[in-house]
């Protein structure tokens, strides 16, 4: 009996003996595939995404019980959790993820349910919503949508914010010790500092192909972070492979707890992960030690909270969107989380005059004039997305 | 334990074999579970090996009738692990296990031989303390390396003083093939010591009486006489080590060290593209199987010599 | 070189391996104890991450409570399902013959050389394509852990059933006995001791246990210490983490003793041979 006919007969025989139910159900479904492209607004072409539901009816009363956030780790402060947690007489648990692919495919596969979704950025929201994952808000839960920074009150990617309401704003660039690599170093192309052979084993990069990629095209002077051009990808990839031969970098997301624990000196990163490394300080370092290089020409985008469609609590998402959307709820949450709220009152003024941010770190705040001269991060269509991971696995697989 | 001879077969004549309805009936349940929950299981992964690519999330879409199966995607993986991107970590994944297992052999053997051999009254003692280390959990172990190895773990400033800084955790080779070291050689040591204990040492005293030297007597009856035992250890740790990738994760977490479970680990859970995981998980698989293959054809062969 | 000579050297091996085998987890347990935010640099003695701090310390903080509720839940429902099974399957699969008999113990023992990536890799594609009925988190983990601990019960309890061997239950059949009879009151009792290092060693197995759990956890409503652990380690993590790894290998080695104290008082009133060594040898499922 050949391999695969031994493979067919205990299928059968064993899943009609066991989970016969299961396994029928599993084989109708995964003949369907759907049909037609991705939904994405860029700012050329800003896009009202598609609605298969309606939103939750107004005025219903809170759940009682548990609101399940998905949420990157350490994205929220525990304080204002807590507050919410006793104002609405609930109980609050989080789940973790650490890239939003792995999100997305982990949704879709049932391995997360949550009720609410929090750092999700417009390079995911198109797959979100063609695996019809998100229901559309109902706005009158969400008063304070007002003091959303007004320039992103009717986003490109989600015009009318049917599903989302912007979070935190950040821009990419390079994190540094100022006590081990000067300013000056990044005076010339700043990114060259990244492939230096002399910080070889004290470097990393973010575990974000769609970033990291884009960074290494900045570099190479092509500013389209969404490029579906083969030769651009592929240049991209080789120059990855350039800086681990050269630098042997490290490929994470902990920016935020490395570079003020010293244990490395050059990050490529997300300028809020800066704001949330001060209060990873050991005792008696002082704050200045931590240094940004913020690029001219870089990504500058702000991530949003979203409500999945399944949610068991989506009164209490939509309450939760709503009390991190006031004034003072936002600086409690990020004192915590360090990044810079996206509401209109939080201005960069205010948080320099909050003196908790070192000299060295105030450009890694992002202005309105930073936000605006930012390139745009948009979901790829498939065939482009699969060039680009291609490119990501040849240089994460060293 | 693992590959322990059948000695308990009685003899078919035995009043307990007349019964095979009733045997067969205890045997059914587990039977039944490990075809639904761990045959099964590799059906499933096949199907999305050899499955399609969702045109949109780039997700696998499983084939389960095996006459549909498509290899487009099979054949891309294996030219990738055979001259593409993937070689790198297949051969480092060999590299890494082969001088984690010399390393435990290197280290390991004399324990267990002293521990069989010398260590007289204190063997019981010494037996607990070196059964500890396989009661720690592994991560805690783990744990405990990544603060002494940390840029200010002790050490680190112990090495200083030898004018030796060198950052550990950051995607060391040295400090992964430690780490796997540290990580199995329980796993090596308790088997080893199994098998050599139970070598009848009067042989080895009889060659000496009859003029061996002692490196003559190891090399000659010890080593022959255990060399089942200490193959079948090897395999035992072999077998985890290929398939790791918390260890590498935990001690360096660097692309220039990431090893073939990394890779599954990194297509399965953080990424949108699992068939090329299910196929990683399916070469490993008859890898370690023609491995394992290997070894029953040699052992076989060596006890086919012995018997002659 | 002389043997004298050799067998100091190979002492001082061994005194070696176990210091450097020992001594980071000691050090380890000893930092849960630090005055501290820092795992790695000692500024006093103090109880703040075990218990006094309301917030982060192991006993107060709702996520590592969460995680040693889970990681107990999860080791004793397994056992409750493995033991039984492994029982049942190590008999049947000892007395069957032919070769349905082979094709049960090739099933059985095939497990043991998988290594677990391919085995939680491969239920987790199962329970989220093929068997979707099963949902992620606790119950897939619960059938994972079964799955791959389901060997070690029938190994040990195998060897148990062969050193046994028949002639106690032929005895009991020929004076009147039933099968079934012979199988209750002459069989079971006598497989306890290596029930008990079967308990013992799956728990020890299942509450340890990283990458299966892992692979077919879903949030972090089925996060177990070990998860726990590998997602902080890296990171800023206080020496709470420390005190809830100390908890873990606390817990590991009370059920050790439990189970070492249990087999070698069952050993001592059934007048077997063994003591102490054969208690270890059952538990650490060497050859004895």
């Amino acid at each position: 009996m050949g391999r695969r006919d031994f493979l067919r007969n205990l299928a059968i025989t064993s899943g009609a003996i066991t989970f016969g139910g299961s396994l029928l159900a599993a084989c109708g479904g995964s003949t369907e595939t759907e049909s037609g492209g991705l939904s994405i607004g860029t700012p050329q072409n800003p896009i009202k995404l598609p609605v298969t539901t309606d939103a939750i009816a107004d005025g219903l009363p809170n759940e009682s019980g548990t609101l399940e956030i998905l949420n990157w780790a350490d994205y929220q402060n525990p304080d204002s959790i807590a507050i919410f947690e006793e104002k609405f007489g609930c109980k609050v648990v989080t789940s973790i993820y650490d890239t939003e692919e792995a999100a997305i495919a982990k949704l879709r596969n049932g391995t997360f349910k949550p009720d609410l979704i929090l750092g999700m950025t417009d390079t995911g929201l198109a797959k979100l919503v063609a695996a019809d994952l998100l229901q559309p808000l109902n706005k009158s839960y969400i008063p304070n949508f007002g003091n959303v920074i007004s320039g992103l009150q009717n986003p490109y990617y989600d015009l009318e914010s049917q599903y989302t309401v912007p979070y935190f704003i950040y821009g990419n660039g390079i994190g540094y010790r100022t006590d081990r690599i000067d300013k000056n170093a990044f005076a010339g192309n700043g990114y060259d500092t990244l492939w230096d052979p002399q910080f070889s084993g004290k470097l990393a990069l973010l575990d974000s192909y769609r970033d990291t990629l884009a960074m290494a095209m900045f570099r190479a002077g092509n500013f389209d972070a969404n490029t579906t051009d083969a030769a651009v990808i592929t240049k991209a990839g080789d120059d990855l492979v350039a800086l681990r031969e050269a630098t042997n970098p490290k490929v994470d997301i902990l920016a935020y707890q490395e570079l003020p624990a010293g244990n490395r000196d050059i990050n490529f990163t997300w300028s809020g992960d800066l704001f949330t490394a001060l209060q990873y300080l050991p005792e008696g370092v002082k704050p200045d030690v931590l240094g940004f290089w913020y690029p001219d020409k870089t990504i500058a985008k702000n991530d949003f909270m979203c409500v999945t469609k399944a949610a068991k609590a989506p009164v209490l998402a939509h309450q939760l969107i709503n009390f991190l959307s006031d004034t003072d709820n936002a600086l409690l949450n990020r004192e915590y989380v360090g990044y810079q709220p996206a509401l209109e009152s939080i201005t960069v003024d205010l948080l320099i005059s909050s003196g908790t941010i070192p000299e060295s770190l105030v450009d890694a705040l992002v202005t309105p004039e930073k936000y605006d001269a930012g390139i745009a991060q948009v979901s790829l269509e498939p065939q482009a997305d699969a060039l680009w991971l291609e490119q990501w696995t040849r240089f994460t697989a060293g | 334990m693992l590959f322990g001879s059948n000695s308990g077969r009685v003899s078919p004549q035995d009043k307990l074999k007349k019964s095979p309805r009733l045997w067969a009936g205890f045997a059914f349940p587990g039977t039944i579970w490990l075809i639904a929950l761990f045959a099964l299981p590799f059906y499933a992964v096949a199907c999305i090996a050899f499955g399609t690519i969702d045109p949109i999330f780039r997700d696998a879409v499983p084939q389960w009738n095996p006459l549909s199966w498509d290899f487009t995607q099979a054949r891309q993986v294996l030219t990738s692990l055979a001259t593409g991107p993937l070689r790198g970590v297949g051969l480092r994944t060999i590299v890494y296990v082969f001088c984690a297992m010399t390393l435990c052999f290197v280290v390991g053997f004399p324990i267990a031989y002293f521990l069989a051999r010398h260590a007289g009254k204190r063997k019981m003692m010494l037996l607990v303390l070196i059964i500890v280390p396989f009661w720690v959990n592994y991560l805690m172990r783990m744990l405990a390396w990544v603060n002494l190895l940390s840029v200010d773990g002790l050490f680190t400033r112990f090495m200083r003083i030898f004018g030796i800084n060198y950052n550990w955790l950051d995607g060391s080779p040295i400090t992964v093939t430690l780490g796997l070291v540290y990580g199995y050689i329980p796993f090596l040591i308790l088997p080893l010591f199994a098998t050599l204990d139970r070598l009848d040492w009067r042989l080895i005293d009889a060659a000496r009486d009859l003029g061996a030297n002692s490196r003559q007597a190891f090399r000659l009856v010890t080593l022959p006489m255990s060399r089942a035992g200490l193959v079948a250890a090897g395999v035992l740790i072999a077998l985890p080590m290929f398939g790791d990738y918390y260890t590498n994760d935990l001690l360096s977490r660097s692309p220039s060290t990431e090893m073939i479970g990394n890779q599954i680990d990194f297509f399965l859970n953080a990424s949108s593209q699992p068939q090329n995981g299910a196929l990683l998980v399916l070469t490993l698989s008859l890898f370690l199987l023609l491995l394992m293959s290997f070894y029953l054809r040699s052992t076989r062969q060596q006890s086919r010599q012995v018997t002659r | 070189m002389t043997a004298q000579r050799s067998t100091s050297r190979l002492a001082l091996i061994i005194w070696g391996y176990i210091i450097w085998s020992l001594v980071p987890v000691v050090i380890a347990i000893i930092f849960s104890f630090n005055d501290g935010r820092s795992r790695t640099v000692w500024q006093g003695f103090s109880l703040r991450w075990w218990w006094q701090d309301p917030n982060l310390s192991v006993l107060q903080n709702a996520e590592m409570r969460n995680a040693i509720f889970n990681s107990l839940v999860l080791a004793v429902a397994t056992l409750l399902i493995v033991t039984p099974l492994g029982i049942a399957l190590a008999i049947g699969s000892q007395r069957m013959h032919g070769r349905s008999a082979n094709f049960v113990q090739g099933l059985t023992s095939a497990p043991l050389i998988t290594p677990e990536i391919v085995v939680g890799s491969a239920l987790l594609i199962t329970f989220t394509r093929l068997l979707t009925a099963v949902p992620l988190g606790f119950v897939a983990q619960l059938l994972g852990n079964v799955t791959f601990s389901l060997a070690s019960v029938v190994v040990i309890v195998r060897a148990r059933l062969v050193s046994i061997g028949a002639s106690f239950e032929e005895a009991a059949r020929d004076l009147g006995a039933t099968r079934w009879q012979a199988l209750r009151f002459v069989l079971f009792p006598m497989l306890w001791p290596s029930v008990m290092a079967s308990l013992v060693v799956v728990f020890a197995t299942v509450i340890d246990d990283f990458v299966i759990t892992s692979f077919l956890s879903a949030g972090v409503s089925s996060e177990t210490v070990p998860l726990r652990i590998y997602s902080s380690v890296r990171g800023g993590a206080t020496p709470a983490l420390n005190a809830l790894a100390t908890l873990l290998v606390i817990i590991s080695f009370t059920a050790l003793i439990l189970g070492l104290f249990a087999l070698s008082t069952w050993r001592k009133r059934n007048g077997e041979r063994g003591g102490l060594r054969a208690a270890l040898a059952d538990v650490t499922q060497m050859e004895n």
